[in-house]
């Protein structure tokens, strides 16, 4: 997994540790990093989690994007990790 | 590794006035300009890099993260917060208007990593809103040392 931000270094790495929370309380077992947009275009992950606004920009870059607005809200991040991953028949 | 806690150069201003989110982002930027940590070109490239990918730095509801990357002018790994006098708009979708903008800047791309745990922990647990109710700089001050502190505590938990 993937979370991409403008430059790669600050809002997607605190979106990452987020990500990381959401993910553990969800149960799944996942690697994830933290990039810049165009960066990851070329990384061929299994999932994008980008703000809104960005995965336009992301769009086919990985099969599953998941927009975010709020970086914070980790429950609500879980909640569409949720969604996404079972979705894809992933959890 | 270098105990990245100490070096940090920390820094805060309250009440600020910035007419647009421009403003806003060169505002949280100056202290750290004025500590010498980055070079003036930072805070122009803070707001470029906004002006070419849009105002993703915008984290949560009336919180943005300026920064941009090491090459952009960054001598020592440091950490600021503005509030500002009157909110501003960033043209998020979600979070606008802007009342808090923390800036930071690592000289690489390693330096920062325990801070920006740390920052996002402590974001996670109210310092936002400690930073927003601070009413003088130092304050706000104490409150971003926390942070800094926090980091020198994990050093070398790793994780």
């Amino acid at each position: 997994m993937l979370t991409v931000c403008g430059v790669g270094m600050g809002s997607s790495l605190i979106l990452r540790m987020n990500a990381e929370k959401a993910l553990k309380a969800l149960g799944v077992n996942a690697k994830v990093e933290h990039t810049d947009l165009s960066s990851a275009r070329g990384m061929r992950a299994d999932v994008i989690i980008a703000q809104g606004l960005h995965t336009e920009d992301l769009g086919g870059a990985a099969p599953v994007i998941v927009p975010i607005s709020n970086f914070m809200d980790v429950d609500g991040l879980r909640n569409q990790l949720d969604e996404a991953l079972r979705a894809q028949g992933w959890l | 590794m270098a105990d990245a806690g100490n070096a940090v150069v920390i820094d805060a201003v309250t009440g600020v006035p910035a007419g647009d989110w421009r403003a806003a982002i060169t505002e949280s930027c100056r202290p750290l300009l004025d500590a010498g940590a980055v070079t003036d070109r930072y805070p122009a490239r803070c707001v470029e890099l906004i002006e070419e990918h849009g105002p993703y730095v915008v984290l949560a509801p009336g919180l943005a993260l300026a920064h941009a990357r090491p090459e952009d002018g960054v001598k020592q790994l440091c950490l600021a917060s503005a509030t500002l006098a009157e909110p501003v708009e960033f043209g998020h979708a979600d979070n606008d208007p802007v009342d808090l903008v923390l800036a930071f800047g690592s000289p690489d791309d390693a330096q920062h990593l325990g801070l920006l745990q740390a920052l996002a922990e402590h974001l996670l647990t109210g310092l936002a809103d400690t930073l927003r109710q601070s009413t003088d700089r130092e304050q706000a001050i104490r409150a971003l040392e926390r942070v800094a502190h926090s980091v020198e505590q994990d050093a070398g938990d790793g994780t």
